[in-house]
């Protein structure tokens, strides 16, 4: 193909009158594959339910993207109190108890703490539906507020994002150093897999708020975007592991294939080996890896600002984990729990609700995603 | 190989993982800036001296250097003390020597983390201090772990069994929203109906006081002082929330013959438990059902049946023991979630346990010594978890540890 401009082509054989039989159509390989797996995906309703749910999320996320936050009456608060970060609408409404309501996300108080609001629907605000549903607020001493169904909209964005960006990179990372763990074999293999049980054998979530805690002290990361990306390389740090183990113990069944043979013996080096053929061929077992910690992420992203990380507290950080974080972990600490006891008060159900339902559902679709993934791949459970 | 053999052989494999794991740990602390380890180690910087801890103050003598920047002597000291003036090598041998003897450093006077605990705990060292906090949570996993057990093992099988049925579909559902659930929520929302819906309705006593607590659960790991006769702790309670002489909650109870407050400790660790094993559960039931499904498949099942076994002898004995070996795995592998789960479940139920200490010491602003060293315990805890389950799993399968 290469030398087809310079040298000239070799004459083509005369056409003889016998008809090539066509070939019959023989798709590649790994096509089938997928399309034998998704066939038996197909069958099983639960993982079909949760691709559903899970493109209803991805829509709204869609969505999200080009919609407008309605901050209009709160502009100027958003100015003096927002510090560095009005990002693409983002608010403080602060305002002394007893003067007059700001604004449709801000509301007054009956007990002093803004957590205690029962969920209106505002008409004033033109819209219909639950808009907005109440204030979120971070704590009952710090006025921060979003309204929940903005928060919720806007939340769907931060969580997929982040997630798919923490499982991406998590198993790209894992899929190199399994691959070459695998393939290699010999001390290669005994180093890497030793680093990966040691990183194994933190708890996890632990792992992520050590790492997180000590990389923040770090002046560089004050920024928010730059704070953002220090989750996600904090999260990547504990996470890759996992898909290094998958992905070695895949290969060790790949490597022994006789294509792979057939590709070393016609001269593949090991890096064309690695690329074209082990990579391509034991990434399936990942998947059901990847699918189960997207959702899992949210909920850890969740449990870092609930354990009182001072990560994104001050600004406008709407992502459903920590808006059910927030929410409740407001409830607990505040002394509304304790006059709560006696029925004086509104339990604010609808601000951890919303959120942990958001929450709960994104995770679970993806957990039965993964479950059919897991049936459809394995051949032995199928049946 | 003999059983004794194979675990030694075990323990001393665990050695580099440990080295490694504190490697960690080191490169983590190292990347701290040196003033916050300074006061992290020594507390804040006296009020008589003028740079803080900064690496240079400035002074008037000029022929130091022209920008009449001189080192500070205070910094000079202090890092020379904690030896951050050696090579990083000869700093991490250190690190490990001192990890490996425990010798974690001390609980500061002025640590966030000792200022919330009731007690007196200022001083000591953090090994010691978190010795004393490790027995509550060692209880309260043994606990959610036979939870965990009873639920996943039976359920498991019944979905292999019955598979695709009702019972299976439930089975996953029931599972899978325990994994959607995060432990913050479904703990809150337990507490928060427990004790402020279903107490009222209940009007629920508590077995050690004998007037209407039941808002006492929302109280910690043991009663209010006012429950105790005299309203006094006992003496065996340092400060109402460190038992003695064991640590365990329900063995020192009724080793000072209390029975009513064992049990009181018992009803105070089930929604924790509950809350931590609904989380592991999702993780095990899959694998129990799926392991269950392969071994009914086998030749030794199907002989069994053939020679006219009941069937339930034939789930029980013959397919059931042999995908134990499946659980127990899978059991070693989800460990360090569920040890992850702990600082949030005793941080809603104010339980004083290890995961507690690391909560206060992660929201105060310097007390790295306590949230390392509780990172490591907990890292012992996994490390150690997985051998006895290697052991365990050596007992039930004779081919590994002769292989």
């Amino acid at each position: 193909m290469a030398e087809s401009g310079t040298v000239p082509s070799p004459p083509l054989p005369a056409k003889t009158k016998t008809k090539r039989v066509k070939k019959a159509h023989r798709p590649n390989p790994r096509i089938a594959q997928m399309k034998r797996t998704f066939y038996f995906l197909r069958r099983n309703t639960l993982a079909m339910v949760g691709i559903g749910i899970l493109l209803i999320f991805i829509g709204i996320a869609i969505y999200a993207l080009f919609q407008p936050i309605p901050w209009t009456q709160l502009t100027q608060q958003c100015a003096s109190n927002n510090g560095p970060y009005p990002p693409t609408g983002g608010c403080l409404c602060t305002y002394t108890p007893g003067s007059q309501d700001p604004g449709p996300n801000c509301y007054q108080t009956p007990l002093g703490s803004p957590s205690i609001i029962a969920p209106t629907f505002n008409f004033a605000h033109g819209t219909l539906g639950p808009l907005p549903l109440g204030s979120l607020t971070v704590a009952p001493t710090t006025p921060i507020f979003f309204d929940t169904y903005t928060g919720l909209l806007r939340g769907s964005d931060w969580s997929l994002g982040i997630s798919v960006a923490i499982v991406g990179t998590g198993a790209l990372i894992g899929l190199l150093v399994g691959a070459i763990s695998g393939f290699f074999g010999g001390w290669v293999d005994e180093t890497l897999m030793r680093i990966v049980d040691i990183f194994l054998s933190i708890p996890q979530i632990l792992f992520v708020i050590i790492v997180i805690a000590v990389l923040v002290q770090i002046p560089f990361f004050q920024p928010f975007t730059l704070r953002i990306t220090l989750l996600i390389i904090g999260f990547v740090i504990v996470w890759w592991p996992f898909y290094a183990r998958i992905v070695r113990s895949q290969v060790l069944v790949v490597r022994e294939q006789k294509y792979v043979e057939a590709a070393r013996a016609s001269g593949a080096g090991g890096g064309r080996l690695v690329i074209r053929h082990i990579i391509p061929n034991s990434v399936y077992p990942i998947f059901v890896q990847m699918s189960l910690d997207v959702g899992t992420i949210p909920l850890l992203l969740g449990t870092l600002v609930y354990l009182g990380f001072p990560l994104f507290a001050t600004i406008y950080f709407p992502e459903w984990g920590s808006m059910a974080a927030l929410s409740v972990f407001g409830q607990t600490l505040s002394n509304s729990f304790l006059t709560c006891q006696f029925g004086t008060c509104v339990i604010p159900w609808w601000q951890f609700l919303f959120p942990g339902l958001a929450l709960f559902l994104y995770a679970i679709s993806v957990n039965f995603l993964a479950d059919g993934l897991r049936d459809a791949l394995d051949p032995r459970l199928r049946r | 190989m003999r059983m004794w053999i194979y675990i030694v052989r075990r323990l001393i494999l665990i050695i580099p993982i440990v080295i490694g794991v504190m490697t960690i740990t080191f490169a983590l602390v190292s990347a701290l800036p040196i003033q916050d380890r300074l006061i992290s180690s020594f507390g804040p910087p006296p009020k008589n001296s003028p740079g803080g801890y900064a690496a240079t103050v400035p002074c008037s003598v000029l022929h130091i250097n022209k920008t009449g920047d001189c080192p500070n002597p205070l910094y000079v000291r202090d890092t020379h003390k904690l030896g951050l003036d050696q090579p990083i090598f000869v700093q991490w041998g250190v690190y490990i020597g001192n990890s490996l003897t425990f010798n974690w450093g001390y609980v500061d006077n002025n640590s966030g983390a000792a200022r919330s605990f009731p007690g007196n705990i200022q001083g000591l060292s953090v090994a010691t201090t978190l010795g004393e906090f490790l027995p509550y949570t060692l209880e309260l996993a043994i606990f959610s772990l036979v939870i965990i057990l009873v639920v996943s093992i039976p359920l498991g099988n019944l979905g292999a069994v019955y598979r695709n049925r009702p019972i299976d579909q439930a089975s996953r559902v029931i599972s899978f929203s325990g994994y959607a659930l995060p432990g913050f929520l479904l703990g809150s929302l337990l507490l928060f109906s427990f004790v402020l819906a279903l107490g009222p309705t209940f009007n629920w006593t508590d077995p050690t006081c004998n007037k209407e607590s039941w808002y006492l659960f929302w109280y910690g790991s043991w009663p209010q002082q006012t429950c105790y006769p005299g309203g006094q702790w006992p003496s065996w309670l340092t400060a109402g929330q460190i038992s003695s002489p064991t640590g365990f909650p329900t063995v020192d109870a009724l080793y000072h013959g209390q029975g009513w407050l064992a049990l009181d400790s018992i009803i105070r660790m089930t929604l924790p438990a509950l809350v931590i094993a609904y989380g592991t559960i999702a993780g095990l039931l899959r694998f129990v059902r799926n392991s269950m499904l392969e071994v009914m498949n086998l030749d030794f099942v199907r002989t069994a049946r053939a020679k006219g076994v009941p069937e339930n002898v034939v789930i029980s004995r013959h397919a059931g023991r042999n995908s134990l070996n499946v659980t127990i795995t899978v059991l070693g592998l989800t460990f360090a979630f569920f040890i992850g789960g702990f600082p949030v479940v005793e941080y809603i139920f104010n339980l004083w346990g290890v995961g507690r200490m690391f909560v206060y010491a992660l929201l105060s602003p310097y007390d790295f010594g306590l949230i390392f060293g509780s990172t490591l315990l907990f890292t012992y805890l996994v490390v150690f978890a997985n051998i006895i389950v290697d052991v365990l799993y050596a007992y039930l399968d004779p081919r590994v540890r002769l292989g």
